[in-house]
């Protein structure tokens, strides 16, 4: 990794150059909110927001993707290619880079999603420092810091940011594209600061001392529930998730009926059909135990896989649930004992 | 052979019907698929006394809406209820939220007697069993031709049971409570993707509530932001009068 510093009025020289080479996605106002959303003019990126609506998942992994196409009369299988152009993220948060990296483990895991990673291998990722929102506990997991997973992070100081460049492509459009100057001691003082002052601004402040273990011995609390007497069970926690990547795979059929399409279509644990097989059984019927799943697949079962839980502390759910549950309050019921 | 189709109406506005004939694009190719014995809006005949489906449009409100249903499910080894008048007794059935006798004065002026013929309104499955259901004031033309599709493949129906808000946050909307607006899809069954937020415009409910909301919850959520428990009644009186779910 190397470094350099970036005059925050020559930021528009990189993303218009990034734009000869790539589609350029980044962070664009909707109403009062955000979205990630394909960038014209450099003017429309809001490197202010807070959050977006959606996680950066769906540029690598859509919420509705069509995986072949085939021909019903021998079932061949006639179309299954992935549509994966060169693509640049800007502006990612720290939150959303490791969310990626927890999603990396599963479809790259013994099975390779062939979509996924058609997406994955033609982006490059550009991450942006950020200040704390009130729904933000990324600092409870450590997310709060990336160290790789971006190709460049540019960390606001002021009037300039100081780049990490973590990959080849990432240097040679930086050289390619935008004035930039060494750093100096100075400027490692003032990325210092700027990470205290981070580190600093955060409201929410999560104990996840011994979490597994808690969870694990809260398997029969009432408080579970308690929570699925105010789940709504719409599943907005899980699309708004940058680390759920739980999916559905259907087949239909065009109105001829001689071709069809295999789907795949972001699911939610919190569905009553989640768990439901043949012959009308369902592991998890009730709201409670689908939203206890949830909490232990992310705090325990990930975990006990791959040494992270399966959370980035982004806050996404916290303002999506319009029940008012999100992991702060669920790890402060399983230490309490109270669903506030 | 392909199977005879009949189309009919109870009472509604033929918008649903309408929807069919404004599958423009797929129409032709529908009607390659199967036989069309009986289309109440596009034809003059009459019903034939045999046929294979019916796909059937309306809330029940009469005696005679009753019989005719029964005559069809006599019939038809498939009937398919489209749209919210059929599937849940969407508009119509706001008659039914007082006494009869008390809407009849209303509308038409007191002394006027209610025809003895005459019924709540309510959903074709109050009547007779419905195999397929495709929810919605008016229907969705793509989901009425998947829905076709599983009729033809013999699949068994599979309308979402899930509520609104996944597809909402898939839309990427602007969330109607976070400025306090009251929103139906909290409770209200999947499968438009949204329509109606992505348009700017909170959810009424057109296609029922979902089985597995949690309407008990969603009260609360409307008492904290969104015109408390009154403005969920009034909001699901619109199309859902004839649901039996009481908030």
């Amino acid at each position: 990794m190397f470094f350099r510093m970036i005059e925050k009025e020559r930021l528009p020289d990189l993303i218009r150059g990034l734009s000869t080479e790539f589609e350029v996605v980044g962070p664009v106002a909707k109403g009062d909110k955000f979205v990630f959303a394909p960038i014209d003019d450099p003017a429309d990126m809001r490197l202010d927001y807070d959050t977006t609506i959606l996680p950066p998942k769906k540029w690598f992994f859509p919420p509705e993707e069509t995986m072949m196409r085939f021909r019903v009369a021998d079932n061949e299988v006639v179309d299954d290619e992935v549509y994966a152009p060169p693509r640049v993220l800007f502006g990612l948060h720290p939150c959303d880079i490791n969310s990626l990296q927890l999603m990396d483990n599963v479809f790259f895991g013994a099975y390779i999603d062939p979509y996924y990673r058609a997406r994955r291998e033609n982006t490059l990722i550009v991450g942006l420092s950020c200040v704390p929102s009130e729904t933000c506990f990324c600092n409870a997991w450590g997310t709060d810091e990336a160290h790789w997973g971006f190709d460049i992070f540019l960390s606001d100081v002021g009037d300039e940011y100081f780049a990490s460049i973590r990959s080849v492509s990432g240097a040679e459009l930086v050289d390619r594209h935008v004035k930039t100057r060494e750093i100096t001691d100075n400027d490692t003082r003032r990325f210092q600061e700027r990470t205290a002052a981070f580190k600093a601004a955060f409201e929410n402040h999560v104990d996840t001392s011994q979490l597994p273990l808690l969870i694990d011995a809260k398997f029969e609390s009432p408080i579970w529930d308690q929570l699925g007497e105010k789940c709504l069970a719409c599943g907005a926690c899980s699309m708004v998730c940058p680390t759920c990547y739980c999916y559905d795979v259907h087949d239909e059929l065009e109105p001829d009926q001689t071709m069809g399409r295999r789907v795949r279509t972001w699911d939610s644990c919190q569905f009553k059909d989640f768990a439901a097989v043949a012959h009308g059984q369902n592991f998890r019927d009730s709201r409670a135990s689908r939203i206890k799943y949830r909490y232990y697949h992310k705090q325990w079962g990930y975990l006990s896989k791959f040494e992270r839980v399966l959370c980035v502390g982004c806050g996404r759910c916290s303002r999506a649930c319009k029940a008012g549950i999100n992991p702060v309050k669920v790890i402060e019921a399983l230490q309490t004992g109270v669903v506030s | 052979m392909a199977p005879r189709v009949v189309v009919l109406s109870l009472a509604s506005d033929f918008g649903c019907q309408v929807q069919i004939t404004n599958t423009e694009d797929h129409l032709l190719t529908i009607l390659g698929l199967i036989e069309l014995s009986y289309w109440q809006l596009a034809s003059s005949g009459h019903m034939p006394d045999e046929y294979d489906v019916a796909i059937v449009e309306g809330a029940v409100t009469t005696d005679e809406h009753a019989h005719l249903l029964r005559d069809v499910r006599g019939k038809a080894a498939v009937v398919i209820a489209i749209g919210a008048c059929a599937t849940i007794g969407g508009i119509p059935a706001l008659a039914g939220s007082g006494s009869l006798a008390d809407r009849y004065a209303t509308v038409y002026g007191d002394g006027v007697i209610v025809p003895a013929v005459r019924r709540a309104p309510a959903p074709v499955d109050s009547v007779i069993h419905v195999d397929y259901h495709v929810p919605g004031c008016p229907i969705d033309q793509s989901e009425f031709l998947r829905v076709l599709s599983r009729v033809l493949l013999g699949l068994v129906d599979h309308t979402p049971d899930m509520t609104m808000c996944g597809s909402c946050k898939i839309a990427e909307n602007v969330c109607f409570f976070d400025s306090g607006v009251g929103c139906l899809g909290l409770v209200t069954r999947a499968g438009c993707g949204a329509k109606c937020p992505s348009l700017g415009r909170p959810c009424t409910g057109c296609r029922g509530i979902a089985p597995d909301a949690n309407v008990v919850s969603a009260l609360e959520v409307f008492e904290r932001a969104g015109g408390g428990a009154d403005a969920l009644r009034s909001a699901l009186d619109v199309y859902n009068t004839a649901s039996e779910v009481h908030v």
